[in-house]
């Protein structure tokens, strides 16, 4: 469905990705594991449009999508949740999940997806009319895992999920994207932590300096301890 | 009630009004863009000169022409956009580039206003003539309309903005504009979308207020200034800040006016100003820098 | 403006100690030339039929560009968005003009004290505003720029004169030189003028001071954390900026007799801004370049009255938008790739478009 062919990406004055193939086929869960600042955030933000390539394609189910704008991919599908939530902070909770829903197709819609967001997290509805930037680091992941949920992505990517979440609550976030991952949802991760993504990947990449140095099953790669031990430290 | 009293609260009231309207589109157009746009001013002479033209030259009546009006305002300001904002969107030296370039635009409408009508001052006609007195002030019907109209437009807006699609699109983009995006909402032409309705409310109000103040090349740049005062008072970008700030300031320039004399007015309203910004630097209801519409 | 912009442009910031160092020593000769040239230019002009109106120009430009290089000097370089150069100008001019029409002063010792007036004033605006975001400059300057023209047209009398300003302030007398000899003593004194303040504005661009404003403006974070005081650079280069406005406003008083209420009118404004646009928002040369060509153009354009204001204002937003740079850029980049007899160092003009913080804005 989704595929990354040669992708150079990076900032002025530092190029960060050098040459990345990837792909995620229909209801797989892919994972790019890599120790911090290594570009896996990068990854994220030039195949949605964040940050322009500097060479390669990115192409959504066949069609090359690497030069459109940001909100053009997101309506085209591919959704985005990024590293630091990004939340909308002077938005109330229930109106940042509208949000998610802004594409005209699925506005339409959106009390149904309301529903199924508030199955998966019923705290947002109780809180909904509480502004998002009163909510805990937990409470904010949630919403903005919640919001992306809220659009009709056919792929959503996921920035480092537990990013800077106590453990508990770091179990809860990947419980719930467990659920995603069995309703169907294809999804991109990128963390840091092989631990915590076991359960949600059928592949894994790693990702080092910019490159994709190893890919395979995750069961073979995340079993390979002395392998992720290497990489990750 | 001494008539100088009642003077003095119609006259804040109604400058409120007006300051509110202007400041409204002022606010808007930099919450959600950042942008300060200084052809604020060029774009309530557009709908005023066009409402004008439809009025005495193609002989129309009033009510036709403010539409017209403010339709032709909100055009402009949307080809503003087009040609001189949008380029420089995301870009390093968005704030010179802009701020220079709604300069320029001020000054070519007024010399454009000049060689197409010419610099005497034009009298657009009230949409309601007539008048009554209150303690011996006259209170006229136009001066009512205005009041209603601002007070309306802000009740208008805040529900756009609260309550609709696209109106929450705007306060989403105004505060995160990348997570926006993400969203699939089509961040530079909700920034079209806002400029277009600030020239939309700068043309009303220089259709409304032109039968107070006359019409001229440059008469848009005081209500500017009053405007940037007001939303500088409220608090850049917002909305409730405008609309508070507008009478407050009203009221108190029409007292100094009343009590004083107009000549104590505008200083007044600068000295007044600069004392709040050093007790609140950023203005009434603004929170710094995370709070947007 | 937004985070993907200051992304784009990434964490490298120009090396900024480098412009501390005096790698940019023009040469003795091409200083030497250029006032040999501006003295005996005169002298030649009065010999052509059209020379007079020549020299005349020169002033004008020699004015103009004092106030263009100044007002350039706080706000391209010090990222002061100030609207406050005209009424600055004007309290220079208004200073003098009162000093020698109501209490008898000679014209050359009374525009000694029109630049301290100007300093006075502009430390009334800045100490106020120049702690504030950018965008409560541009209102308070405007503001100040409005409250001086109504104290002017409105004020006690021996300042307003009924409205229009002061009309018969006695000009500079250079002994009984009349005609020519006095347009070109009058060429001399503005000539010098303009090159002490043009010395000084370079010398504080490469000084310490202006490496510290050019920190400033282009990431006030990465300066504040190298312990530099905003608020006091910009106050100094604010006074500074307002001490030649100041000069060149009594200077201009009593070259032209007097000084007019429609000294404030906006087309003052747009022109000085035009010159700094075009000439180069940011760079040494650029209000200099600009002051040139606005000038030069508005002899031709002035015919069109004002189809003059409609081109200017509509030239000044394309360039703001396409060409943000201006011309100084492309001029210096002629003159390294085909006359500069070894590579100069970098420049060290940043454009606009130099790098930004996301929390430096309006
Ligand atoms: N906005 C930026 N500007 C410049 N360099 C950046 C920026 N963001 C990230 N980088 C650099 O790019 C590299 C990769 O960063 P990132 O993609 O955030 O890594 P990760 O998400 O794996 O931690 C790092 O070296 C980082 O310093
Ligand atoms: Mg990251």
């Amino acid at each position: 469905m989704l595929e990354v062919k040669g992708l150079v990406a990076g900032y002025a004055g530092s190029e960060v990705l050098h040459g990345i193939d990837l792909e995620v086929n229909e209801g797989e869960g892919v994972i790019v594991l890599g120790p911090n600042g290594h570009g896996k955030s990068t990854l994220l933000r030039a195949v949605t449009g964040l940050l322009s390539p500097r060479a390669g394609q990115v192409l959504l189910d066949g069609k090359d999508i690497t030069r459109w704008r940001p909100d053009a991919i997101a309506a085209a599908g591919l959704v985005h949740i990024p590293q630091g939530d990004l939340l909308f902070p002077e938005m109330t909770v229930t109106e940042n999940l509208l949000m998610g829903a802004y594409h005209g197709p699925t506005w339409s819609e959106r009390s149904a997806r309301l529903g199924r967001v508030y199955e998966l997290f019923p705290w947002l509805k109780e809180r909904g009319g509480q502004l998002a930037r009163t909510l805990s680091g937990g409470e904010r992941r949630m919403l903005a895992l919640g919001r992306g949920l809220m659009s009709k992505a056919k792929l959503l990517l996921i920035d480092e999920p537990s990013l800077g979440l106590a453990p508990l609550t770091t179990q809860q976030i990947y419980a719930s994207i467990h659920k995603v991952k069995e309703s169907g949802l294809s999804l991109l991760i990128a963390d840091e932590n092989a631990n915590h993504v076991a359960g949600l990947a059928d592949r894994v990449y790693l990702l080092e300096t910019g490159s994709l140095v190893r890919q395979g099953p995750a069961d073979e790669l995340l079993r390979d301890k002395a392998l992720l031990e290497s990489y990750l430290g | 009630m001494s008539t100088q009293f009642v003077q003095a609260v119609w006259g804040g009231i109604l400058f409120g009004s007006v300051y509110g309207l202007m400041a409204l589109g002022l606010t808007l157009v930099w919450g959600a863009v950042r942008l300060l746009n200084l052809a604020h001013g060029a774009i309530f002479v557009v709908g005023s000169y066009v409402a004008f033209f439809v009025v005495s030259k193609l002989n129309l009546p009033i009510l036709v022409a403010l539409p017209i009006g403010v339709l032709a305002a909100a055009a402009f300001a949307y080809l503003m956009h087009l040609i001189f904002i949008r380029p420089v969107i995301g870009k390093p030296g968005f704030d010179n580039s802009t701020l220079i370039a709604t300069v320029g635009i001020s000054i070519a409408v007024s010399a454009a206003a000049i060689l197409i009508f010419n610099p005497e001052y034009k009298v657009i006609p009230p949409i309601i003539s007539g008048n009554f007195t209150l303690s011996d002030v006259q209170i006229t019907k136009q001066g009512l309309l205005v009041i209603g109209t601002s007070l309306a437009l802000f009740a208008l807006v805040y529900l756009f903005l609260t309550y609709t699609r696209r109106g929450m699109a705007i306060r989403a983009v105004s505060q995160q504009q990348e997570a926006a995006s993400l969203m699939a909402i089509p961040v530079v032409r909700t920034y079209g979308m806002v400029i277009a309705i600030s020239g939309a409310l700068a043309g009303l109000a220089g259709v409304l207020l032109s039968p107070f103040f006359f019409l001229n090349p440059n008469s848009g740049f005081n209500p500017m200034i009053q405007a940037l005062i007001v939303t500088i008072f409220g608090g850049l970008g917002s909305v409730r800040g405008a609309l508070v700030a507008g009478f407050v300031l009203g009221i108190f320039e029409s007292f100094v006016e009343v009590y004083y004399g107009v000549a104590w007015a505008q200083p007044g309203v600068f000295l007044l100003i600069i004392l709040m910004l050093i007790v609140r630097p950023n203005g009434l209801f603004g929170i710094g820098e995370v709070r947007r519409l | 403006m937004s985070a993907q912009a200051a992304g784009a442009v990434g964490v490298s910031r120009p090396q900024l100690d480098q412009a501390a160092a005096p790698w940019r020593r023009p040469s003795i000769w091409a200083i030497g030339g250029g006032l040999a040239a501006g003295i005996v230019l005169p002298l030649l002009l009065v010999r052509i039929d059209i020379g007079t109106y020549l020299i005349t120009l020169l002033i004008l430009f020699f004015v103009q560009a004092v106030v263009a290089q100044s007002w350039n000097l706080i706000m391209g370089y010090g990222g002061i968005y100030s609207f406050a150069q005209v009424a600055l100008f004007a309290v220079g001019g208004w200073t003098s003009g009162v000093l020698v029409h109501s209490l008898g002063w000679n014209p050359f010792l009374a525009i000694l004290i029109s630049p301290l007036v100007a300093v006075v004033a502009a430390l009334g605006i800045g100490l106020p505003t120049l702690r504030l975001r950018g965008v409560y400059v541009v209102l308070l300057t405007l503001a100040f720029h409005e409250l001086a023209r109504v104290f002017a047209v409105t004020g006690p009398r021996f300042i307003s004169g009924g409205g229009y300003g002061l009309v018969t302030v006695q000009t500079f007398q250079f002994g009984d030189a009349i005609g020519d000899q006095r347009t070109i003593y009058l060429y001399y004194l503005a000539g010098l003028i303009f090159a002490i303040a043009t010395f000084v504005i370079w010398r504080v661009i490469h000084s310490p001071l202006g490496v510290a404003m050019t920190a400033l403006r282009d990431s006030e974070t990465y300066a504040v954390s190298r312990g530099i005081n905003q608020f006091r650079v910009r106050l100094v280069l604010f006074a500074i900026s307002a001490f030649f406005t100041g000069l060149a406003g009594g200077y201009s008083t009593h070259y032209n007799g007097g000084i007019s209420t429609t000294i404030f009118d906006f087309p003052r404004i747009i022109d000085l801004l035009a010159m700094i646009v075009i000439g180069g928002w940011g760079t040494f040369g650029g209000p200099i370049l600009g002051a040139g060509i606005v000038i030069g153009l508005n002899q031709y354009l002035v015919a069109l009255g004002d189809y003059q204001t409609l081109i200017l204002g509509l030239a000044l937003a394309g360039i703001a938008v396409f060409a943000p740079q201006g011309l100084w850029p492309l001029i210096r980049r002629l003159y390294e790739n085909y006359l500069a007899p070894e590579p100069l160092a970098p420049a060290v003009e940043v454009s606009p478009a130099a790098p930004r913080d996301t929390t430096e804005e309006l």
